[in-house]
């Protein structure tokens, strides 16, 4: 069974898309947070990660992806990034060439809410690769 | 203007002197005489001639060394006549070159004498007139100088060589240059785009008066540079460029910038877990889990919910921006009014066991306020000591007054805040977050909201707090 952490400071996003993808076959460990997540990647390695952007700070998600990738480990690990405020700061990732998507971290970026389906398709996307 | 011209009339001969006297007096000049050159001197240094009919020839200092005293050591002040008997075209060429403005013919008739006379009168006044335009240009000078320096604008002029010539002492304390002749205009470090609307101004063909306007940061400050054309008769003349600070109006933009993208998420967030909900309802995957889908219908109506209050603060926030709320100042009874919020509470401590004491010794604790903002502060305060203590908990409201303070303590026994995460705790839309707080309901305002109103009311909030232990507010407002 693919395991998959969901790093997002809004419980209902997080306990929506647990039960969603839990109810899809998958293992689902969540985080309220950036360091909470990074705590739980101590312990646990995923097939993938959800992370929201803004949580403790405007761009702790950033700050995130960018800590999980200094692990030689989880350099490779799909992460997808669910944001509402995406339009906003302008972080589409056709809005950014090559080098500021190295920046990022990041595998995609999606806006937030997210479609069910959408979110299954990127992931199953990501994980058969 | 020529009833009080002064005349000196130097002749050694004393018939010649009277003479001329008497024409120029019944003419009401004031006329002095000299009988020699030393006398002339003395009465020169003396007195203010407008005008001095000389006798070329006389014994000791003649007639030429007399007017080059007056235009060498009194500096073209009286307008000189040589008077002499030497009519050659020589001698008259002479006078003029010694600096004498005309000559006069002996022997002459009074007619001839009166014609010089005016003559070297109408020289007098342009004279007159030259020093009275130089006098007010000068002052003029003085006064735009005085203006543009104490301008609360910075200006520097360019000549059409781009070079400085000009610099007020604002425009050097924005550019952090001091002004010096042949300064550099590379040295005022401009930016790249000023450079080039300066170019464009000067080579344009026909400039047009208006001006090009960019807002640059320079050091710490935002800058408005406003590049003028410096035209003279309808001529390019060079550059007037013009700086104004405008780092507080940029600094609200960036304010209401920041407030408006942070309103954007907060208004986003409970929505798209709304929408989230009822997407994965939508699937039908839990089409036989009927507690299921209450479940996430009972938290997309909480965030609904709490969705509203948001909105609610927002608008509250706004209609306090721009002065709309009319207060009803009264007279108010702390200890009363906490004792019925405290009331209204408890239903809602009951619910989590927590504990609400008022600590209020004394009979009367009076503020003026008004009565819907006395209820915002407090309210908030004592909402917040319930939803962030733990279960089992207490809050104590502890009231205290001296004569110009009355100070209110809501103190809890709940989650505490680190010292990190009191920083920004006052500021809109700030929420301490940890795993304690995450599910607790909060739109990000209330504090900031709290903060303002007692700030309207020259009172103070302040916060003390332990981590895992409880936190202490206290407010001070105005003792009625």
């Amino acid at each position: 069974m693919k395991k998959i952490l969901i790093v997002d400071d809004d419980p209902d996003l997080q306990e929506g898309q647990k039960v969603f993808l839990e109810g899809r076959g998958y293992e689902v460990v969540t985080a309220g947070g950036m360091e909470e997540g990074l705590d739980v990647l101590k312990s646990t390695t995923p097939d993938l990660i959800l992370v929201d952007l803004m949580m403790e700070h405007y761009d702790a998600g950033f700050v995130f992806c960018a800590k999980v990738r200094e692990n030689p480990e989880l350099a490779e690990l799909p992460i997808i990034m669910q944001t509402s405020a995406r339009d906003k700061l302008g972080f589409t990732p056709d809005s950014y060439d090559e080098k500021a998507r190295s920046w990022m971290k990041a595998d995609r970026i999606l806006s937030k809410p997210v479609p069910p389906e959408d979110l299954l398709k990127t992931i199953e996307q990501y994980l058969s690769e | 203007m020529e009833e009080n011209l002064r005349v000196l009339v130097v002749d050694d001969e004393e018939g010649m002197r009277e003479g001329m006297r008497r024409v120029l007096e019944r003419s009401s000049y004031q006329v002095d005489l000299a009988e020699n050159g030393e006398e002339a001197i003395k009465l020169l240094k003396a007195n203010t001639y407008d005008l001095a009919l000389i006798d070329l020839k006389m014994p000791g200092i003649d007639g030429f060394e007399v007017t080059r005293h007056i235009n060498e050591t009194l500096g073209h002040q009286t307008v000189v006549v040589i008077v002499s008997a030497l009519a050659t075209v020589e001698a008259a060429m002479e006078v003029t070159r010694q600096g004498a403005f005309d000559f006069l013919v002996k022997p002459f008739v009074p007619k001839d004498l009166k014609q010089v006379v005016e003559r070297a009168v109408r020289q007098r006044r342009l004279i007159l007139e030259r020093e009275k335009y130089l006098t007010e240009l000068a002052s003029e000078r003085n006064l735009s100088s005085q203006l543009i320096n104490s301008m609360h604008e910075g200006v520097v002029v360019l000549n059409i060589n781009r070079e400085p010539v000009l610099m007020n002492p604002k425009a050097e304390s924005f550019l952090s240059v001091r002004y010096k002749p042949q300064l550099n205009l590379q040295e005022l470090s401009l930016s790249e785009e000023i450079l080039k609307a300066i170019d464009d101004i000067l080579e344009s063909e026909s400039p047009q008066g208006e001006a090009r306007i960019r807002w640059e940061q320079v050091e710490d400050r935002m800058l408005e540079i406003r590049v003028n054309p410096y035209l003279r008769e309808g001529k390019n003349a060079g550059v007037i460029i013009i700086l104004d600070d405008v780092t507080r109006q940029w600094q609200a933009e960036q304010d209401k910038t920041r407030f408006i993208s942070m309103v954007a998420h907060e208004l986003k967030s409970p929505i798209a877990a709304i929408i989230n909900y009822i997407n994965i309802i939508l699937t039908g995957m839990f089409d036989d889990q009927v507690e299921k889908i209450h479940e996430m219908m009972e938290r997309s109506k909480i965030r609904g919910e709490a969705l509203l209050d948001l909105i609610r603060d927002l608008l509250f926030l706004n209609q306090s921006d721009v002065g709309k709320v009319e207060k009803s100042i009264e007279r108010l009874e702390l200890n009363a009014v906490l004792r019925d919020q405290l009331e209204f509470f408890q239903a809602q401590a009951d619910r989590t066991g927590i504990t609400l004491t008022l600590e209020a010794p004394e009979d009367e604790y009076p503020v003026r306020l008004d009565r819907k903002d006395l209820d915002r502060i407090t309210m908030n305060l004592i909402s917040n000591g319930i939803k962030y203590n733990r279960e089992g908990g207490s809050l104590t409201v502890v009231i205290q007054q001296d004569d110009e303070w009355v100070t209110v303590k809501i103190c809890d026994t709940g989650i505490g805040m680190s010292d990190e995460e009191m920083k920004g705790l006052f500021a809109e839309f700030y929420r301490v977050k940890n795993p304690n707080t995450s599910g607790i309901p909060g739109t990000g305002l209330g504090l900031a909201t709290v903060k303002r109103i007692i700030g309207e009311y020259n009172g103070s909030i302040q916060v003390d707090s332990t981590f895992g232990k409880g936190s202490t507010f206290t407010v001070s407002l105005p003792r009625a």
